[in-house]
């Protein structure tokens, strides 16, 4: 039998759509050099154990895994912030802070057979290391750039922050196994689960309704219906900072392309302050993500806050406008090779040229 | 901004169309559906498309599909990249586990196969009560597993029950509780949030009012 069949999940990317994505990623790139970002590089390998012990939460069945001559298990990277927060604890251990770092790699993930999706996707994004929660707005903005330049205004950054719910859970009691699958439930807004959920724990009439309402705080008036519904002063100081940004964003013109919803309840578990997803029209998932993570550093043996978002820009082709160079073609006979070499170098001053050699003298 | 509703087929179908038809929405061509696969709502601004259950979790997730009107036991099975926004109470059932009158399942020693059109709902099941046992995936008619011999026990969709009777086979615990739900495409609720909640809150309204015709009946 002919070999020809690849792996499940994976694609093979023609030229037609390579060009699109490869434009898509430089104006991406191009946004991040221009907030003075710089690039870097990681490799497709590291070692399991790294992601086994950044992330509490690791669903291992994703990781596509394999086994070193030392007999050391190796991982596809899922993502960049984990090499990246690895090159910074173990690279940059002297003074200069902030780091910024773009990159435009390829991650892996072992997923569901058959559903159309993706098991290796193109991840443009940056990440800001070693400022905290006052860098929220600039990364915001920069995110928000990006979000304008592909899509002008037919688009959305959604903005959340995780604390909200892990501290109400603490703060009503509620223990870390209960936690987890309630932050499941409330991520997928699933209403009816969440409602037999909090009728079934010890909690407060305050927190029920809490609870209750946080899968729809979003839309419009997302900020005030939190607000009324805070029943401790921490959650409310939450809140004050997403109006904060609320405020700022609108200042800087940003206002018609954001929206707040705090039943965002991040599935990974190190996202520790804002988290945000941008959606364009016509595409049915997010293209964008994001959030500050500033307990994973630590883990890796430095003490250092974080932020960073990426885009998915396998989803954006089609979908964003791009130019493509149309190529021209130069006809020579067999016998004007060198000439017609010399015409092209002149003519590729003004684009591409492709040699076509006649078969005829 | 238009919507995309993928409606299931079969047991669901008529309920579906029924609550539709009470919201007001214009779904004559719901009604007469000749060979037609989508039909357009001659009131609102939606279409309609009718798939199998599965299949209806494949269209939302994708965004295909704005909504989706799909049954809790299909949701169980699937993935979970959606947002389970309403449950419409109609298509009410519920899981179970049954076996043979003189073998339940749930106290049998050593290796227990258990057959199912749901392998992951029962696989959860019987890890969250402990039990490590083998499943076999069986398409239909799984009544005739324990009565051959083929496993030990089932977990199915019941309604009346009187199928399982017939064939002798007890009910030995409830899973949970199931009915059909209204899930939303992630993105979608964030790109048309007010149309999704309109709609949303027009199908809320059937559910009530059925609940409390339901509560004075039964007072």
């Amino acid at each position: 039998m002919k070999q020809i069949q690849i792996p499940s999940g994976m694609r093979d990317i023609l030229p037609d759509e390579c060009e699109k994505k490869q434009a898509v990623n430089r104006k991406i790139m191009d946004i991040f050099t221009l907030w003075g970002y710089r690039p870097i590089e990681t490799p497709l390998l590291e070692f399991y154990a790294t992601y086994r012990s950044s992330f509490a939460s690791l669903e291992e069945e994703t990781l596509y895994k394999f086994v070193d001559d030392s007999g050391q298990i190796l991982t596809l990277r899922t993502d960049m912030t984990l090499p990246i927060a690895r090159v910074c604890a173990s690279k940059y251990t002297g003074g200069n802070l902030p780091l910024r770092f773009s990159y435009c790699s390829n991650v892996y993930k072992v997923r569901q057979s058959f559903a159309g999706k993706r098991n290796e996707v193109t991840d443009c994004g940056i990440e800001l290391i070693g400022l905290d929660e006052k860098a929220d707005l600039e990364v915001l903005s920069c995110a928000l750039d990006v979000m304008r330049e592909l899509f002008r205004d037919r688009c959305v950054l959604e903005i959340g922050n995780s604390r909200f719910f892990w501290k109400a859970c603490r703060l009503a009691g509620l223990d870390e196994e209960q936690s987890a699958v309630l932050s499941d439930l409330i991520d997928r807004k699933a209403m009816t689960d969440t409602k037999q959920m909090i009728e079934a724990a010890q909690l407060r009439p305050e927190e029920k309704e809490f609870f209750n309402r946080l899968p729809l705080l979003g839309g419009e008036n997302a900020l005030e219906d939190a607000e009324e519904v805070c029943f401790d002063e921490a959650l409310r100081e939450i809140i004050r900072h997403l109006c904060r940004l609320k405020e700022q964003l609108e200042d800087l013109g940003y206002g018609r392309n954001i929206s707040f919803d705090l039943g965002k309840v991040p599935h990974r578990d190190y996202y520790t302050g804002i988290i945000f997803e941008g959606f364009a029209e016509g595409i049915g998932s997010g293209v964008l993500s994001g959030g500050r993570y500033d307990t994973l550093l630590r883990k890796l043996g430095r003490d250092l806050p974080a932020v960073g978002f990426g885009v998915k820009s396998d989803l954006l082709i089609g979908h964003v406008e791009t130019e493509t160079q149309e190529i021209r073609k130069l006809y020579y006979r067999p016998s004007q090779e060198a000439d017609a070499i010399r015409k092209a170098r002149e003519l590729r001053k003004y684009g591409p040229v492709e040699l076509v050699m006649e078969e005829t003298e | 901004m238009s919507l995309s509703i993928a409606l299931t087929k079969g047991r669901l179908e008529k309920q579906t169309v029924d609550m539709l038809e009470r919201c007001g929405y214009g779904i004559e061509k719901l009604h007469n559906k000749g060979r037609a696969l989508v039909f357009e709502d001659t009131v609102k601004d939606i279409r309609y498309f009718l798939v199998k259950a599965a299949d209806c979790i494949t269209y939302v997730e994708h965004g295909v599909a704005d909504i989706g009107i799909v049954g809790k036991d299909t949701l169980m099975e699937g993935g979970s990249d959606y947002y389970e926004l309403l449950d419409l109470n109609i298509g009410r059932c519920r899981f179970i586990v049954a076996g043979m009158a003189d073998a339940n399942p749930l106290q049998m020693m050593g290796h227990v196969r258990i057959g199912s059109k749901y392998p992951e709902v029962a696989k959860q099941y019987f890890l969250s009560r402990g039990m490590d046992v083998e499943m076999i995936r069986i398409e239909g008619s799984v009544e005739l597993g324990p009565v051959l011999g083929l496993c030990d026990g089932i977990v199915d969709i019941m309604e009346t029950g009187t199928t399982l009777k017939e064939n002798g086979l007890v009910v030995y615990d409830t899973v949970c509780e199931i009915s059909a739900r209204a899930i939303v495409n992630k993105a979608s609720f964030k790109m048309k949030r007010q149309e999704i909640m309109s709609v949303l809150s027009d199908l809320e309204r059937i559910v009530k009012e059925d609940a409390e015709r339901n509560q004075s009946e039964g007072s």
